[in-house]
């Protein structure tokens, strides 16, 4: 854990670091994103839990900050931190009567991308393309089946495709779509314990204004 | 060109930590016990604490035969009682040229605490057989404990072995086999209420989605209390047993109760519920245990194989009682109806020899619905002898 977020501090400040500031090489970006999910789980076992018992994950809105910094024109490192969403589980398959809300967790995901800008600076409008990786940590975690909840945190890529507006040469306007890879093994502990695996496939949409200086 | 280069190495080391992925939460009851003695034992005792499966006899003084004198006894253990028919218990301790007799026999209110000392005061010690037919772990108010069974909790066997020996000694074999009757008795309370949700559901009082709810629920309650058993019953071996002397120490978990012909009979529905019970417990059993130095025997495993594969192991029924209800009525006139195995006899040609027509102690399983005739403790013991040599004990 520790190590992992050093890399990331050390990335932050060797980005920081890169090269002598000049116009238009940095950028903030703040947005709203809709997380959406498409979870597969490995199905909910345990004792007592008959077969076929699953849950279903639900989307969630948040705000999206990000920092962008271009390496070159066209090459950009960009770290995006969002507020953390509460995500919200339901009961399915032969459990399905146990009904909505049978868990939330808020997901603190910060993701890294590196991003290609396509054209020139200057350009109105300016498509863009990142892979990078992200990181998932599940916090609060609450359920109304077991009072003690676990779930392991994710590592996983991350892949992105947006376009940006430019309104002036400080202030554009982006879209962006991302597709993230997320898995945790989750542990409930109660009168029994309950077992299972979350592949939540993430989507996101985001759209946005940034400021570039 | 230079940075992007960099760049893309600081992504690559960023990834390769990345696939280590994030650790996974403990899972409660995956762990093991550990640190149990790996020698052989000098055992000059073998100490039994548990329920009926274990228990040598305490309720005999009930099964006498009305008129006769000197007493004659139809009954007394549970199994296919006769004169030459043991329990695992006695056949384990004789085979390590050993004795153990009951530590209390009684009935209704009456009970006397080692009885074999008052008629072979030699054999005074050997009374460390605590195992009584309802115990529970904890709750002095077994089953059967109203209609006069004395169903001394484990947790009051061990005190009484402390209170009578001060400490285990490392040349005392104990055994804990408890729980099946905390299982019987959640059962029954789920039952209870599922029986309740049925009928409400069925009166149009509930829908289906909350009916489901409301026997989970009540399974959960159930599971709870078999959790609430399993981390007593563990936490009296590590503190009273463990940390009392006790060295060679051996916890067996629990058998299936739905294999059981009591729990074949149940409802398919209601089944899966008793497997959950018997499985809870094991799990927080296992887990209170873990890293303790003792020896769990997972007797699940072992009558999951017999009934997978009975006539590897002599046995022609797996299914049927061998012990007939209505000739037990008969025999006790009409006290016992429930065709309990503490009042069958199977000894042939006398009058109170309570066997089904075609049933057997030595090729039938089952005495009545939960407990085994005397070749299903036989094979149960053969078991316990082999685990005891493969933890190198004897």
């Amino acid at each position: 854990m520790t190590s992992r977020l050093q890399t990331i501090a050390v990335a932050i400040a060797a980005m920081l670091a890169a090269g002598a500031a000049s116009a238009q090489e940095n950028a903030v970006k703040f947005g709203v994103v809709e997380y959406t999910t498409h979870a597969e789980t490995s199905g909910i076992t345990g004792v007592g839990v008959p077969p076929g018992a699953d849950a279903t994950v639900g989307n969630a809105t948040t705000v999206v900050f990000t920092y962008e910094r271009l390496l070159t024109p066209n090459i950009g490192a960009e770290i995006a931190l969002g507020i953390p969403p509460t995500i919200k589980a339901n009961a399915a398959g032969t459990v399905a009567f146990l009904g909505s809300d049978v868990l939330s967790a808020k997901v603190v995901a910060p993701a890294f991308f590196l991003n290609y800008h396509f054209g020139a600076i200057g350009d109105t409008w300016r498509p863009y393309l990142g892979i990078g990786f992200n990181y998932t940590r599940f916090m609060s975690i609450e359920s109304t089946l077991a009072p003690s909840v676990q779930m392991s945190d994710s590592w996983g890529w991350a892949a992105q495709g947006g376009i940006s507006y430019a309104i002036n040469d400080k202030w554009s306007l982006f879209g962006s779509i991302a597709a993230l890879q997320v898995k945790s093994n989750l542990v409930a502990s109660g009168a029994t314990v309950l077992q299972t695996s979350i592949n939540f496939r993430p989507i996101t949409y985001t759209i946005g204004a940034a400021y570039s200086f | 060109m230079n940075k992007s280069k960099s760049w893309g190495l600081s992504l690559v080391v960023a990834l390769l930590v990345a696939a280590c992925g994030g650790s996974d939460p403990y899972v409660p009851g995956s762990g093991s016990p550990s640190g149990a003695p790996t020698t052989k034992g000098s055992f000059t005792a073998v100490v039994s604490f548990g329920d009926s499966l274990s228990d040598l006899g305490t309720y005999t003084p009930a099964t006498v035969i009305p008129g006769t004198n000197p007493p004659v006894y139809m009954g007394g253990k549970f199994t296919t009682n006769s004169a030459t028919s043991t329990i695992w218990v006695e056949n384990l301790t004789t085979s390590l040229g050993l004795v153990i007799t009951p530590a209390a026999m009684g009935f209704a209110g009456q009970s006397v605490a080692c009885p074999i000392a008052a008629q072979v005061p030699s054999l005074a010690n050997t009374c460390t057989g605590y195992g009584q037919g309802g115990s529970r772990v904890t709750d002095p108010n077994g089953i059967g404990h109203s209609t006069g069974a004395l169903t001394v909790p484990v947790v009051t066997q061990i005190a009484n072995h402390l209170a009578r020996f001060v400490s285990f000694k490392s040349t005392d074999l104990i055994f804990v086999l408890a729980g099946n009757n905390d299982v019987f008795v959640q059962f029954a309370t789920f039952a209870a209420t599922a029986a309740q949700v049925q009928a409400d559901a069925a009166a149009g009082k509930l829908t289906a989605d909350q009916a489901n709810t409301a026997l989970f629920n009540a399974q959960t309650v159930a599971l709870a209390g078999m959790k609430q058993a399993a981390q007593e019953l563990g936490g009296y071996v590590i503190n009273q047993i463990l940390a009392k002397g006790g060295k060679y120490v051996t916890v067996m978990m629990l058998p299936d109760f739905a294999l059981t012909p009591f729990g074949q009979s149940l409802p398919a529905s209601a089944q899966p519920v008793a497997t959950a019970l018997s499985q809870n417990f094991n799990l927080w059993l296992r887990d209170t245990l873990t890293n303790q130095p003792v020896q769990l025997i997972d007797t699940l495993v072992f009558f999951d194989s017999i009934a997978a594969d009975p006539s590897h192991y002599g046995i022609t029924n797996m299914t049927t009682p061998a012990c007939d209800a209505a000739k037990i009525s008969v025999i006790t006139g009409g006290a016992v109806t429930d065709g309990s195995s503490l009042f069958c006899n199977s000894t042939p040609g006398v009058p109170y020899n309570g066997l089904a027509t075609g049933a057997s102690a030595t090729t039938w399983f089952w005495a009545d619905g939960v407990h085994p005739t005397t070749i299903g403790h036989k094979i149960f013991s053969d078991a316990v002898i082999s685990q005891l040599k493969s933890f190198g004990w004897i």
